[in-house]
């Protein structure tokens, strides 16, 4: 079985800065990766060099049997990769529906060659505004969100995408224990639904209890990649980690 | 709205305002039409790629220019029908946006506003130096005495840019309301964020370019027949630039209706104040209001009236909430011109009754801004200047003598006597007696 994700060898500097090198991953349909490490260790960057938000200088990146890097971001969106960013970056001048309304027209539509009712649009956009608990504010604008639901409404968008590879970059900081859970089970749902998940978190907890493999980078390198327990007992990261 | 009841009721207005132009039967009232028509288009033009995607173009007038000299080059090679000329000038316009686009877009922000402006001085140069079309001496384009069916050429023009008026403004609406609208409000709003959900930005991006260039030189197509001699500094003039740029700054630049609103305002004042005191102070205006606007309502006029309904009226319309904006809008309206009108009488005989009226006109404004904002003062002020301007228009009446400035005094009078009477209304008050940070907080 080919990999769905298939990263090869990249490197990306910014200026005589090495923010990854060489980094090796592949991802397997149907998977749930954590991809962990301290800040400033290259992993936004990694995902943005995924997404086509950045280019990447050196390597290659396959994805459902195709090579996208090179492609621009919003093609790479149509093949099937999602992401959420890390600062929440809502349109602003967009109710809420429409926020998510966006990738329902552009990526679902312009993948199946299907227009489809403005009715149809609209229940299926309070849906998924539904499933992180944001229909109460379906009118409402990005500003009159807090922090959290602003991270909520961007795995709302994310997933309205209707995508292969989901990646979740810091859905969860500034969530309370109970809103974890809530996002960890929405997340793990999608993966039962098919759909790919790679988890980018600082809380440990989560990434523990909802990865089946964790990769660790840390200064723009892989340093491990295993079972959880296999990481956090692995003395490198343990170093990486604790500054020994 | 489904847009083909748009269409009817569009052109249905068009069709008003030029059977009203024909009911006064003066050549000089759709002359001066055609100069507020032909700034709607472009007001409207430039908002498509400026208000819907927010990348500023300072080049309108290399645009415009672009298509009053399409008009001109095919006047000496090949004569052709005004109609066939604005399709043929919104195509060569169309394709240099395009181009212009293709090259520039990857400019963000100020670079881009830079490199639009650099554009339309190459174009000027390029017409200085290009003998056919007149260079620098500029070219004259004879217009015909009279126009077929019509008669009078001056209302043929009219007739035409009106159409191209609700040609604009239905292009605008339907862009706003459909799919394409959505991507450029992403564009707008966070071109990376709209890239990662699948919108195809440089794409929509050179058709925001593409359309609103092409509507640009559309509006330039009929200008040389309207000016009779165009000369490159006048086709590239400042104002347009300008004014592409302040009218929908000060109508609102989300919406298709900013640019119209704005264009008929300021349009029609500048018309006002070129006959009334110099067109030199055309500029002056815009630009008094462009900074106002910017700092007291960087929204623009129909920024100021939704927010006032989201705060006044949360449900549904009332009323109520229709009869202030009403009166905030005839305070706007007639404030402006008041100024216009009342530094005219400045500048003429009647000094006295000229500062009077600027202060009650300059009142008007603030008051109308103050009753949109849900202020409490804004209350009191525009039952004392409503009032003040009943003493005006009396006072007018009695020194002021002629059929016209008694309807427009008496009109005044009347209108001021009315918004006073809505103003006391109890659930009137009520809007402005709690103070607008509490009310935001309630609901």
């Amino acid at each position: 079985m080919t990999a769905l994700l298939q990263v090869q060898g990249l490197s990306k500097r910014f200026g005589g800065f090495i923010a990854l090198d060489e980094i090796d991953l592949s991802v397997e349909k149907g998977e749930r990766l954590g991809l962990i490490g301290p800040n400033g260790s290259g992993k936004s960057t990694l995902v943005n060099c995924i997404c086509g938000t950045l280019h990447n200088e050196a390597g290659s990146v396959h994805f459902d049997g195709r090579q996208i890097d090179g492609m621009v971001a919003h093609e790479r969106t149509h093949l099937g990769l999602a992401r959420s960013f890390q600062l929440p970056r809502p349109f602003p001048t967009l109710s809420l529906v429409d926020n998510v309304r966006i990738p329902l027209l552009y990526t679902v539509q312009a993948r199946s060659g299907l227009l489809r009712p403005a009715g149809d649009l609209d229940d299926r956009c309070r849906d998924l505004l539904k499933m992180v608990g944001l229909d109460a504010k379906a009118t409402r604008f990005p500003r009159d969100l807090t922090q959290v639901e602003m991270r909520k409404l961007e795995l709302a968008r994310a997933v309205a995408a209707e995508p292969k590879l989901l990646i979740a970059d810091e859905a969860m900081a500034g969530l309370s224990h109970s809103e974890i859970e809530d996002i960890l089970a929405l997340l793990v749902r999608l993966n039962e639904q098919g759909i790919t998940v790679i988890l980018i978190e600082h809380i440990m907890r989560a990434v523990m209890s909802f990865s089946q493999r964790i990769v660790v980078l840390v200064s723009g390198r892989k340093i491990a990649d295993d079972t959880p327990d296999a990481v956090v007992n692995n003395p490198e990261v343990v170093g990486a980690y604790l500054g020994q | 709205m489904r847009m083909p009841l748009f269409t009817v009721i569009a052109l249905g207005v068009a069709a008003v305002v030029y059977l009203a132009g024909k009911l006064f039967a003066i050549d000089y009232l759709f002359f001066a039409g055609y100069t507020v028509l032909h700034f709607v288009v472009l007001a409207t033009a430039w908002n498509i790629l400026g208000g819907y995607c927010g990348y500023v173009n300072f080049g309108s007038a290399g645009f415009f220019a672009l298509g009053a000299y399409t008009t001109v080059f095919f006047h000496k090679a090949y004569p052709l029908p005004i109609p066939a000329l604005i399709v043929l000038a919104g195509i060569v316009a169309g394709l240099v946006g395009l181009g212009t686009g293709y090259l520039t877009l990857r400019l963000r922000g100020v670079y881009f506003a830079i490199a639009t402006l650099a554009l339309a001085i190459v174009l000027q140069t390029l017409v200085i130096n290009w003998n056919y079309v007149g260079g620098s001496r500029g070219a004259y384009v004879i217009r015909p005495q009279t126009a077929p069916i019509i008669g009078s050429y001056i209302e043929y023009l009219f007739l035409l840019m009106l159409l191209l008026t609700v040609l604009a403004v239905v292009v605008a609406r339907a862009i706003e309301r459909s799919q394409l609208g959505f991507g450029f409000a992403t564009i707008r709003d966070d071109e990376i964020a709209a890239e990662a959900l699948g919108v195809p930005t440089l794409r929509l991006k050179l058709i925001a370019t593409t359309i609103s260039g092409g509507l640009m030189g559309m509006a330039g197509a009929p200008f040389p027949y309207y000016i009779g001699y165009l000369e490159p500094s006048s086709a590239f003039g400042l104002a347009y630039a300008v004014n592409a740029i302040a009218m929908p700054m000060i109508g609102g630049t989300t919406s298709w209706i900013g640019p119209l609103v704005g264009a008929i305002l300021l349009g029609t004042l500048q018309q006002v104040a070129s006959v009334t005191i110099s067109s030199a102070v055309n500029l002056l205006i815009v630009g008094i209001l462009l900074v106002a606007f910017v700092i007291i309502a960087p929204n623009g006029l129909v920024g100021l009236v939704q927010e006032f309904l989201r705060a006044a009226t949360p449900e549904r319309m009332t009323w109520r909430s229709l009869g202030v904006l009403s009166v905030a809008g005839y305070g706007i309206v007639a404030g402006m011109f008041g100024v216009v009108f009342s530094l005219s009488a400045i500048a003429a005989a009647r000094p006295a009754l000229g500062v009077l009226a600027l202060v009650v006109s300059v009142l008007l404004i603030a008051s109308a801004y103050g009753l949109l904002k849900l202020q409490s003062w804004g209350l009191l002020l525009a039952n004392a200047s409503f009032a003040l301007s009943i003493v005006l228009g009396v006072i007018e009446l009695w020194f002021v003598g002629g059929v016209g400035a008694g309807i427009m005094h008496g009109g005044a009078v009347a209108i001021a006597v009315a918004a006073i009477v809505l103003l006391q209304d109890a659930g009137v008050k009520s809007l402005y007696r709690v103070p607008p940070g509490e009310r935001r907080a309630t609901s």
